[in-house]
């Protein structure tokens, strides 16, 4: 019960936040205006350059959003007056990377998908080939988003203060996250094995994550 | 109520705690003091479950907090020294979310809401976000999200500091009331005379041990009584020999024409030092605005009792 009715409520904090906005309508419009500015990317299409784009900044901006959050909440011992409650200590955790993992997803779908309409518009792209682009675009996305997301939740709980915590994510989080693509870069993979190696990287993450905030002093 | 034994802390090489025990009975208002870094905060946080780093013990009706489980937490109710919500939340949604992770169904947390924002005479800012709030109202809502799901036992850290007199007063009644109604009320303070006005009993800590627990009544049997007598008359007093000459007085003070420190040589004459002094002086033909004894406040006490100026 708790678990549900916390990720509730951060979803319900997250998707009105001034960050989550500037995704919301930054996202889309980042990755169309980049298109139309940059000459050397004639040919590719406009969906998959937005997946990338979005696969990109959208992970770095979800984990630093997360990393920030965490920590400043941590800070002001936001959390004390939950941890008194009976409630499991995780679920804080687990709510608020459902949450942000949740409204950033639905950000970079609605970037993905407004890119298909558009090259399905412009460049005349049968709507088999772009639901086949669009359904890559946002695998790739939603794995490097579900690993960024994680790495910041885990950063937060250990990082001492923002600096250090924000520091980490810009040199570990992408980094780590870019592991989903081996299956694809190595050749000896399937477009599903991202998925499942995303899962498996998101839940180790979390695991950790978990497991020191149960044994953490806050 | 509550049984704290051999409570025991160190941060790093620094001890915090050193084997604290005292007992909290049902109903009842305890009013723990002590200066600064003396392990308040600390002894707060390991009744409420939030330090379990510890050695000792502290039961709560007889359920040790190291098996810290929901029975547990929906007795008590706490109050952290500052109160820090989620900025995003309005002060209705800072209370809904509390009431329901505490147990509350949905119907009665909306009727405690209702409740606990009346009392406390926040209702206008149910719905302002809770980072707009000014430093009393959010102590308010804090005292509210505390009592919101009727613990029986309501740990507050410094709850009347930073609060505007009337606020102040606000608690204090309602700390009353909750004991009347048979909540018990564990509260930290360095406004002494805030812990003098309401504490059943009162816990001093000091170097991170109990120097004192008791009433307020026994810490003054046991740090000392009056020995002094405040004299104001009417008229002029024209020389102190008058009042020197009774028996039982040691010395005396004047403070001015008409206004005296009368010194005790010991404190059990002290009516007798009264009635004598109430007779020489109308035998004068003179009268007498006010003779009372000179009570030591509890700061003086708690001063007095620690022999360290607060450096304890």
């Amino acid at each position: 019960m708790s678990l549900w009715l916390l990720f509730k409520d951060e979803l319900n904090g997250f998707y009105r936040s001034k960050v989550m906005l500037a995704l919301w309508v930054g996202l889309p419009a980042m990755a169309l205006l980049l298109y139309f500015l940059v000459d050397d990317i004639e040919g590719i299409p406009i969906t998959t350059f937005t997946g990338l784009l979005v696969s990109s900044i959208g992970g770095l901006l979800t984990s630093v959003l997360i990393v920030v959050n965490i920590l400043n909440e941590k800070e002001k011992k936001v959390y004390d007056l939950f941890l008194i409650r009976p409630i499991r200590r995780e679920n804080l955790l687990l709510a608020k990377f459902s949450a942000v993992f949740l409204c950033v997803m639905i950000a970079s779908f609605i970037a993905i998908f407004l890119s298909a309409v558009l090259d399905s518009v412009t460049n005349g792209y049968d709507v088999q080939q772009m639901l086949s682009s669009m359904k890559d675009s946002l695998l790739i996305t939603v794995s490097l988003m579900a690993i960024n997301c994680s790495a910041g939740v885990l950063i937060g709980v250990f990082s001492p203060s923002v600096l250090v915590g924000v520091l980490l994510v810009l040199f570990g989080s992408n980094q780590l996250s870019s592991l989903v693509l081996l299956p694809m870069i190595t050749g000896w993979g399937e477009m599903w094995m991202v998925g499942l190696v995303s899962i498996g990287i998101s839940a180790f993450l979390l695991f950790g994550a978990s497991l020191l905030f149960r044994l953490k002093e806050l | 109520m509550v049984s704290v034994r051999g409570l025991y802390k160190r941060y790093k090489e620094l001890p915090v705690l050193l084997n604290l025990s005292f007992d909290i009975p049902q109903g009842s208002i305890f009013g723990y003091i002590g200066p600064n870094g003396s392990g308040k905060t600390t002894t707060i946080k390991i009744m409420t479950g939030l330090i379990r780093d510890f050695q000792g013990d502290v039961t709560i009706e007889g359920r040790s907090i190291r098996n810290w489980g929901t029975e547990l937490s929906s007795t008590i109710g706490y109050l952290p020294q500052q109160t820090s919500l989620q900025e995003w939340r309005t002060v209705d949604q800072s209370l809904h979310t509390f009431g329901r992770l505490s147990g509350l169904p949905e119907a009665e947390v909306e009727k405690r809401m209702n409740e606990v924002t009346e009392i406390l005479g926040i209702s206008e800012y149910r719905k302002r976000k809770v980072n707009k709030l000014s430093g009393g109202t959010l102590q308010k809502v804090g005292m509210a999200q505390a009592m919101l799901h009727r613990p029986k036992l309501m740990v507050l850290d410094e709850p009347v500091a930073g609060l505007d007199p009337e606020s102040r007063v606000l608690f204090k009644n309602l700390f009353r009331q909750l004991s009347r109604e048979g909540t018990t009320i564990f509260f930290s303070s360095h406004i002494l005379s805030d812990i003098e006005d309401i504490a059943d009993t009162i816990g001093i800590l000091g170097q991170g041990r109990m120097r004192y627990i008791g009433s307020m009544e026994e810490l003054q049997e046991r740090v000392g009584k009056s020995t002094e007598v405040r004299l104001e008359t009417v008229e002029p007093v024209p020389n102190d020999s008058l009042l020197e000459q009774i028996p039982g007085v040691s010395g005396v003070e004047r403070v001015a024409d008409n206004r005296f420190h009368i010194m005790l040589q010991e404190q059990k004459e002290i009516d007798a030092v009264i009635d004598r002094t109430i007779r020489a002086l109308l035998a004068e033909g003179m009268h007498i605005r006010g003779i009372h004894p000179n009570r030591q406040s509890l700061e003086s006490l708690y001063l007095s009792y620690t022999d360290q100026g607060g450096r304890v």
